[in-house]
């Protein structure tokens, strides 16, 4: 860069400085567009992100073996009992399996201090269902292969889902709700169980979560687990029947695909929607359902992206109308400097160094506008909010970009303009 | 120019008197036109004019409204280009040069003085005079020093770095004036640099352009004001786009 550039560049600057008002005008609009790709990214990558770390939670290495949600009409509902996990243990041999059949339906729960009872899912299963989740338990303790599955006689024993303990007690710490006692019917059977332990809430944006989720209207069974809102009751507590559903852990990626290969030779793939009509049972791999949802979230980035570069863009054409009023406004100068030596790139330098430099201040300010406006949202909707470094720096590349984007219009026409067509028009 | 303008135009011996042999010639207009279209209609705003501006020549453009002499500071500035014709500047064919090379050359070569002076209002006097410098690529520090002394040349050594809102007209025009000779033209166009300004001030003015004048620097200054037209070693009468003596 030489001196004349230099020097050019330091006009550019000084404009900036010597004219406040103008500036900062431009900078608002820029700060604006720059808090909201702030607010979008950190909104937008973060629900990624973290909805993303969620679901691995779910179980990475699962699949389920069950019924489909809904039947084509008079289509018999195929049959899911221990002839099948038997014929499942047996298609798995070989890649060392975990096999637990389990029991689910929505039962009333009747604890003290309320008149109505909540429905939730109970989930009936071998304590190894436990190895189904990555969830941890939070307080007290998993069910046991000796824990009482409760009579009318004798108390049973269960485990909930945070989401659960808050439901049913909300006013307590969940921690408080082992040793509770609640009361559910199951196949018509009143029977009281004591909690002895409550699992984490995989699900740190909830509300977000539920918002979403009972929005849908119609719930299937497996959206129903997913809400991370059940108690778990041992096998026996349920009578016999068929299962809702298998649940197989396996040990590794290859080991899912693997088993996914083996079991969809004999069953339906979920994905596969002829399956509803032939009335097959279906295999649903959770990780493929995990990669579904992460390409839903990417969508609803992709969304968020269009938003805050439509923003930028809006922004850009403000700047670009509010630069070239400036410039219309600067016709004598512009014609000065180009009788006293400029050429036209130097002018284009100018203004466009003027229109970077305030986008970037704007810029700058936007930076933390727009973070604190994702933290308020974050605690008015509960919407995942993740800001790094990284974003910021995507910021300032906007600014910068805006400001060049903004410029360029200006830049040139103020380069164009003839120097004796402005003086002659103002000396006559 | 075309072939065919030339023939159309027969040279006025008066105005290239003395540049026959081309030594003294910093400026020559050799059937040199420019005319403006404004939609289907074509204004001729300098006629196939001929002149020779000598090396030290102080000149005198005289005219009414209108009749071609700001095109003529115009073109003589290398601000516009003729739409016909030849016009040499210190030996070169403006015509050939490039934009950026028209550009060093106002930098270089010409001083512009406006009636309305055509300060930066927000610029202190001496950045104003500075102005031409920043294109030269010369350094800050030499800049400033440069500045200073043009400025001290006109008589405002002090408060340089006050902004032209600050000063008198005569000031400004002064300051105006000490920008042009900063980068040491070799032709100073001055376009009514007395026009908004009161008698005294404008004779302080005009003192310093027959100064400069008397120092070596050819000027064509352009003014409504037979008296000022006076001060100058020969005048030039515009009228109607074409250029005859007063």
């Amino acid at each position: 860069m030489n001196r004349r550039m230099r020097s050019v560049i330091r006009e550019g600057l000084l404009h900036v400085t010597r004219h406040p008002l103008r500036s900062s005008l431009t900078a608002f609009t820029s700060a604006i567009a720059i808090a909201v790709t702030v607010n979008v990214i950190s909104l937008s990558f973060g629900m990624q992100e973290d909805i993303a770390g969620d679901v691995d939670l779910f179980g990475r290495h699962t699949l389920d073996v069950g019924v489909p949600p809904a039947l084509a009409p008079g289509v018999k509902r195929p049959s899911l009992g221990e002839a099948q996990v038997e014929r499942t243990r047996r298609l798995l041999t070989g890649l060392d399996p975990i096999v637990v059949p389990r029991r689910q339906r929505a039962a009333p729960i009747r604890v003290d201090g309320i008149d109505e009872p909540y429905r939730l899912q109970v989930v009936a299963a071998a304590p190894a269902y436990l190895r189904t989740l990555s969830i941890p338990v939070a307080h007290g303790r998993w069910l046991r292969a000796d824990d009482a599955p409760g009579s009318p006689e004798l108390e049973g024993t269960c485990c909930l889902d945070e989401a659960s303990a808050v439901r049913l007690w909300p006013q307590r710490d969940p921690a408080e709700a082992v040793g509770a006692r609640l009361e559910m019917r199951i196949d018509g059977v009143a029977r009281t169980m004591r909690v002895v332990g409550v699992l984490s809430d995989p699900l740190r944006y909830r509300e977000l979560f539920e918002t979403f989720d009972e929005g849908r209207g119609a719930r299937t069974l497996t959206s129903s687990l997913l809400s991370f809102r059940n108690i778990y009751v041992p096998a026996a507590t349920f009578g016999p029947g068929d299962y809702t559903g298998i649940s197989i852990v396996l040990p590794t990626d290859e080991a899912v695909l693997e088993a996914q290969e083996r079991l969809i030779a004999v069953w339906a793939d979920a994905r596969d929607l002829a399956a509803l009509s032939r009335g097959s049972l279906i295999v649903f791999v959770r990780k493929q359902w995990m990669e579904a949802l992460g390409t839903s979230t990417m969508q609803g980035s992709m969304v968020g992206n269009l938003v805050w570069i439509l923003v930028v863009l809006v922004a850009a054409v403000m700047i670009s109308t509010l630069n070239l009023i400036t410039v219309r406004e600067r016709y004598d100068e512009v014609a000065l400097r180009r009788c006293e030596g400029a050429q036209r790139r130097d002018i284009a330098l100018q203004i466009t160094v003027e229109g970077v430099t305030t986008a970037l201040i704007g810029g700058i300010v936007g930076l933390p506008i727009g973070y604190v406006g994702a933290h308020v949202l974050r605690e008015i909707v509960q919407f995942p909010f993740r800001f790094e470094l990284r974003y910021a720096a995507v910021a300032t590349g906007v600014a910068i970009l805006l400001g060049l984007i903004s410029s360029v219009i200006p830049a040139r026409h103020a380069a164009t303009l003839q120097p004796a067509r402005v003086l002659g028009r103002r000396l006559r | 120019m075309t072939a065919d303008a030339n023939k159309a135009h027969p040279h006025d011996p008066f105005l290239v008197e003395g540049c026959a042999d081309g030594a003294e010639a910093l400026a020559v207009l050799d059937g040199v036109a420019r005319t403006y279209r404004s939609g289907a209609v074509e204004v001729e705003a300098l006629k196939p004019l001929d002149l020779c501006v000598r090396r030290g020549d102080f000149l005198a453009v005289m005219g009414p409204s209108g009749s071609g002499k700001s095109t003529l500071l115009h073109v003589l500035g290398c601000l516009d280009r003729p739409t016909a014709g030849r016009y040499l500047l210190d030996g070169h064919d403006v015509a050939r040069l490039s934009d950026r090379e028209l550009a060093a050359v106002r930098n270089a070569v010409i001083g512009f003085v406006f009636q309305r002076f055509h300060l930066l209002a927000d610029e202190s006097a001496r950045r104003n005079v500075e102005l031409p410098l920043l294109y030269a690529g010369v350094a800050r520090g030499e800049r400033r020093q440069r500045a200073s002394e043009a400025l001290d040349s006109v008589g405002l050594s002090a408060r340089m770095t006050h902004r032209p809102n600050q000063r008198s007209g005569g000031e400004q025009q002064r300051v105006a004036l000490a920008r042009a000779l900063v980068k040491r033209p070799r032709l100073l166009l001055a376009d009514e640099p007395t026009g908004n300004l009161d008698s005294k001030a404008g004779e302080r003015v005009l003192q310093l352009i027959e100064d400069q004048s008397r120092a070596g620097t050819t000027v064509l200054m352009i003014t409504h004001d037979p008296e000022v037209a006076a001060r100058a070693e020969q005048t030039l009468l515009m009228r109607d786009g074409g250029l005859s003596r007063a």
